[in-house]
């Protein structure tokens, strides 16, 4: 009686968090369908609002801005959060490592605001002294993306490091493959899934990103977040609603067939330790 | 089998790997100190120690993971003990196997040759060869989770052999392995390894493992090399109190020498009413102290006293853990010291008959001859 | 441990280039902010003043300490850090009371659901942050579809005040970060040895009793480290108190905005900044003391 109490207690607690993170989201997706300008009133099934949306022009452009950071900043991150990772991990003790995991994490929890604010002011002044980055726009918000993105991507990468048996990579190094071969034929692709997984988390935070981007973003380099922002804080309007539930079809498609390969080799690989299992018991 | 090669021949055969005056120590923490030792080619060596006794540190420096403090690392006459692991002429099959998961048993047997650029028509017979003699010709397109614990070190076996490597390591060869599995394939390993007649080196804290695989043992304890023999002369010859009670179990007998003569030396100890009796002479003064050794089968159990006056005792017993093929005795000798005998179950023993058998708080005698003591100083 | 004196020059370069790039990027900005603290706000470009300047063949040295009096004199700065630090609190300790026994009882079932649940948690942080929160603001506006609800109920018969009040704030950070609450939490328990609360059961524990001891300490870290995920950014949270949030929900990131933004005074703005850091100093340690701890290299391995 007792347990059963429980688990009452336990469905509920869960049905309450799940559906607090869902309900709003799944409105959101429905409201997208309603005939109305206005947001709150339904009027019927209509799909004019998607129309509106791929005709806005402005819109577009932004989303096309916005991807093209993203996969740049994504990209750039994955390779400094791996080399921050790999530091961390298998580089021991060495002069400055205090100062250097405190810059990996502080960019996890730092207000947005901070990040941005001190970014342009550090572009501002070495255009100021040195002429360069001349301008900002998409090279600017592409340096601050990568920034704060590659502090995730190397808490991703390390822990799949850490239980990576170091054994396999001396048993390359003893069969005569040298660091740098061992790294990129054996370390690397077996921590490959968790590079991509950085990857997509950095893609989906640049891609996400509103603050940041306001701060170093110059005339011309407006990215979604931005305009979405501008149009929103004026009212709801049924075309970010259309664009919202097109975004959360797509990362929910990917990330649920990331999820569903992922079980499958998972399911694949428990049928051949059986298998193995099984002939192991008959010799 | 393989214990039986005798170390008289060791003086004619070839030393092929000499380790001098190795020392490694970790930030102010010698993990291995001062160790010395000649590999001969084509023995097993076994370096057998509790585990943090630095017996993995050394086998680590050989394969070239770490570099040693102090000293060097010859294999043919030619110092290794500063070159990475990748230019070394020796493999080491891991504890773990280490096989890397993203490739098939194919894949990891040839990685080795691959880097030597071997063409491909040869890797193809050397991996089929390699894999003939391990008996897993049927798996080289499977990938390692596809395999059992056993198959897995076949192939790990495989692969470090594939290079024709002039020393092989072995870090705890059966540490993956359950039990049962574990004294099949001790004995299959030693016959491959024999095969090939490949140097070996091999890691265990296991001694039964030790004695059956290797032709030498060496005994490390604290980072200290303190016992290189076969595996009979460990065990029945062991040269300090360490190494006979790292190795099987004994009684230790403490006492002082009080007489020593060219063939026989008699020994006061504090436990026995009566003297140590030991068959030869020694080298020490007289009053001096020292230990006796004596193993628990080499002890004789009886309800009648023995006919001797020395290397005997009387006691009671107290225990007795009945294993199968023998059973071990402890008797509690009058100054409280606990006396350990083995005593095979030669007859067929029955519930019934319990009136012949010595059992619980009997009053019974022990003895020994005079062969059977070690003497110890250290 | 010791590593092989040949991987050496390499080394120093692999290690070189992303400490460079935050050095640079990440710490090399927060000086920088400072200084423009101590300028004073011009009509120019760039809009403030060199705190080294010649002036009449004089090279002159300014230091301008008008922005922090500001920041004192002026009581809206005082109470937006000061709202900050509260909202940001309590949100915490929301998301805490609601993502604790969601991560304990994530981390307690079977493999193949607990995945799913898992999966059901990141799932809307993947999704834009932007438009989770336009997503509340259709549902708690006067009009919006919470009020309609429960007017066709009948439970209320005036529109309830939610949007553009700190209670629209509060869930909005608590909706946003949940799941930045859950899953340390949920990494810290799945890792739990439940033999250890057997063990409890069995030496005559009550089940609330081995939580309270065991439990609870032992995810500890679990705990610190969801808090700070919210907490930290929660302070200088900008969109939320923006699109939810009114006169009553003023936070120091929508100031810090203002100042910057619409007031055009850098100076000003840096001043915020740096006073708002100085807040979160502790709170950052103590992060990044528990989160180097996971970075590093575990012991055993």
């Amino acid at each position: 009686m007792h347990s059963r109490w429980l688990t009452r207690l336990s469905w509920s607690v869960l049905v309450t968090g799940f559906g607090f993170l869902y309900i709003p989201i799944v409105i959101l997706i429905i409201y997208s369908f309603n005939e109305s300008r206005l947001v709150t009133v339904w009027s019927g099934f209509s799909v004019k609002w998607y129309g509106e949306l791929f005709r806005d022009e402005q819109m577009m452009n932004a989303v096309w801005m916005s991807l093209k950071i993203a996969f740049m900043s994504a990209s750039a991150a994955v390779v400094l959060g791996s080399m921050a990772a790999l530091i961390m991990v298998r580089f021991g003790v060495f002069k400055g490592k205090m100062l250097f995991t405190s810059m990996i994490t502080a960019p996890l929890v730092m207000p947005e605001v901070i990040t941005g604010l001190s970014l342009l002011l550090l572009f501002v002044s070495l255009d100021q002294f040195i002429g360069w980055p001349d301008g900002r726009g998409v090279l600017t918000i592409w340096i601050a993306h990568t920034t704060f993105c590659m502090a995730y991507v190397t808490v991703v990468v390390n822990s799949r490091l850490q239980d990576l048996d170091e054994s396999l990579e001396e048993a390359a190094l003893d069969l005569g493959a040298n660091r740098l071969k061992v790294f990129f034929v054996i370390t690397l692709p077996i921590i490959a899934p968790a590079l991509a997984a950085g990857w997509l988390l950095a893609f989906t935070l640049s891609l996400d990103d509103l603050v940041i981007a306001s701060f170093v973003s110059g005339p011309g380099s407006t990215t979604l977040p931005m305009e979405v922002f501008s149009s929103v804080r004026l009212g709801v309007s049924p075309k970010v609603n259309a664009l919202s539930a097109l975004l959360i079809a797509v990362v929910s498609s990917f990330t649920f067939v990331a999820w569903w390969v992922l079980r499958r080799q998972e399911r694949l690989r428990l049928v051949d330790l059986q298998g193995a299992q099984k002939q192991q018991d008959q010799a | 089998m393989s214990s039986s090669v005798s170390s008289t021949s060791n003086s004619v055969r070839k030393v092929q790997l000499q380790i001098n005056g190795v020392s490694k120590d970790f930030d102010g923490v010698l993990a291995v100190d001062n160790v010395s030792l000649d590999i001969y080619q084509g023995e097993i060596f076994a370096l057998l120690g509790a585990s943090g006794c630095g017996k993995t540190t050394l086998l680590r420096l050989l394969a070239g993971f770490e570099v040693p403090s102090a000293g060097s690392i010859l294999l043919d006459g030619e110092d290794l003990s500063r070159r990475p692991p990748y230019q070394r002429p020796m493999n080491m099959m891991f504890q773990s196997y280490a096989l890397f998961p993203h490739m098939t048993v194919e894949k990891n047997i040839a990685f080795g040759l691959k880097q030597d650029k071997m063409p491909k028509a040869r890797i193809a017979d050397k991996v089929a060869e390699v894999l003939e003699l391990v008996q897993m010709n049927g798996y080289a397109h499977r990938k390692p989770h596809q395999l059992s614990g056993g198959q897995q070190q076949r192939v790990a076996l495989a692969r470090s052999l594939a290079k024709s490597p002039k020393l092989l390591l072995l870090d705890e060869p059966m540490g993956a392995l359950d039990k049962k599995l574990r004294t099949r394939m001790q004995l299959e390993i030693v016959n491959i390894l024999e095969e090939v007649g490949v140097t070996c080196v091999m890691v265990t804290h296991d001694q039964e493992e030790a004695m059956t695989m290797a032709d030498r043992v060496g005994v490390m304890n604290n980072g200290v090399l303190s016992q290189v023999g076969t595996p009979m002369e460990v065990y029945e010859q062991p040269n300090s109190r360490m190494t006979a009670e790292f190795i099987g179990s004994v009684n230790m007998f403490e006492g002082t020498l009080k007489a020593d003569a060219v063939d026989c030396a008699e020994i006061q100890a504090d436990a026995l009413d009566c003297n140590l009796y030991i068959g030869h002479g020694i080298t020490g003064t007289e009053g001096m102290e020292l230990a006796v050794a004596v193993r628990p089968e080499k002890i004789n159990v009886s309800r009648e006293p023995p006919s001797q006056q020395y290397n005997m005792a009387r006691g009671v017993v107290e225990d007795i853990a009945y294993l199968g093929s023998h059973s071990i005795y402890h008797i509690r000798l009058r100054s409280g010291m606990i006396i350990m005998a083995s005593v095979g179950n030669i007859n067929r023993q029955l519930a019934s008959d319990k009136d012949q058998r010595i059992t619980w708080e009997d009053e019974v005698y022990v003895s020994w001859s005079d062969t059977c003591g070690v003497v110890l100083y250290s | 441990m010791a590593r092989l004196t040949s991987w050496r020059p390499g080394r120093s370069l692999v290690i070189a280039v992303p400490y460079v790039w935050l050095l640079f990027f990440f710490l090399a900005p927060f000086a920088i902010v400072l200084k423009i603290s101590f300028a004073e706000s011009q009509l120019a470009q760039p809009p403030f003043t060199n705190l080294v300047a010649v002036v009449d063949d004089v090279l002159t040295f300014s230091l301008n300490l008008f922005n922090y009096i500001d920041l004192y004199e002026y009581d809206l700065y005082l109470r937006g850090y000061l709202n900050s630090v509260k909202i940001a609190f309590f949100s915490t300790l929301f998301c805490l009371l609601l993502g604790y026994p969601m991560a304990y009882i994530i981390a307690r079932m079977p493999t193949h659901s607990r995945n799913i649940c898992l999966m059901l948690v990141i799932l809307p942080s993947w999704t834009s942050f932007l438009i989770r929160i336009y997503a509340w603001m259709g549902i708690l506006k006067s009009n919006g579809l919470l009020n309609n609800f429960l007017q066709y109920l009948g439970v209320i018969e005036q529109p309830l005040e939610i949007m553009h009040t700190s209670v629209a704030v509060y869930i909005g950070i608590v909706y946003a970060y949940l799941p930045f609450m859950i899953l340390p939490i949920y990494a810290n328990l799945v890792k739990l040895d439940y033999s250890l609360l057997e063990a409890a059961a069995d030496l005559g524990a009550q089940p609330w009793k081995s939580f309270v001891r065991i439990t609870l300490p032992l995810s500890l870290s679990g705990i610190i480290a969801g808090s700070m995920l919210v907490f930290i950014p929660a302070v200088g949270e900008f969109v939320i108190p923006e699109l939810l949030g009114g006169p009553d929900s003023l936070m120091i990131g929508k100031l810090l905005w203002a100042e910057f933004f619409n007031a055009r005074n850098w100076p000003g703005a840096s001043a915020v900044a740096v006073v708002m850091l100085l807040l979160l100093v502790l709170p950052i340690t103590l992060f990044h003391r528990y989160q180097a701890r996971d970075l590093e290299l575990k012991p055993d391995a």
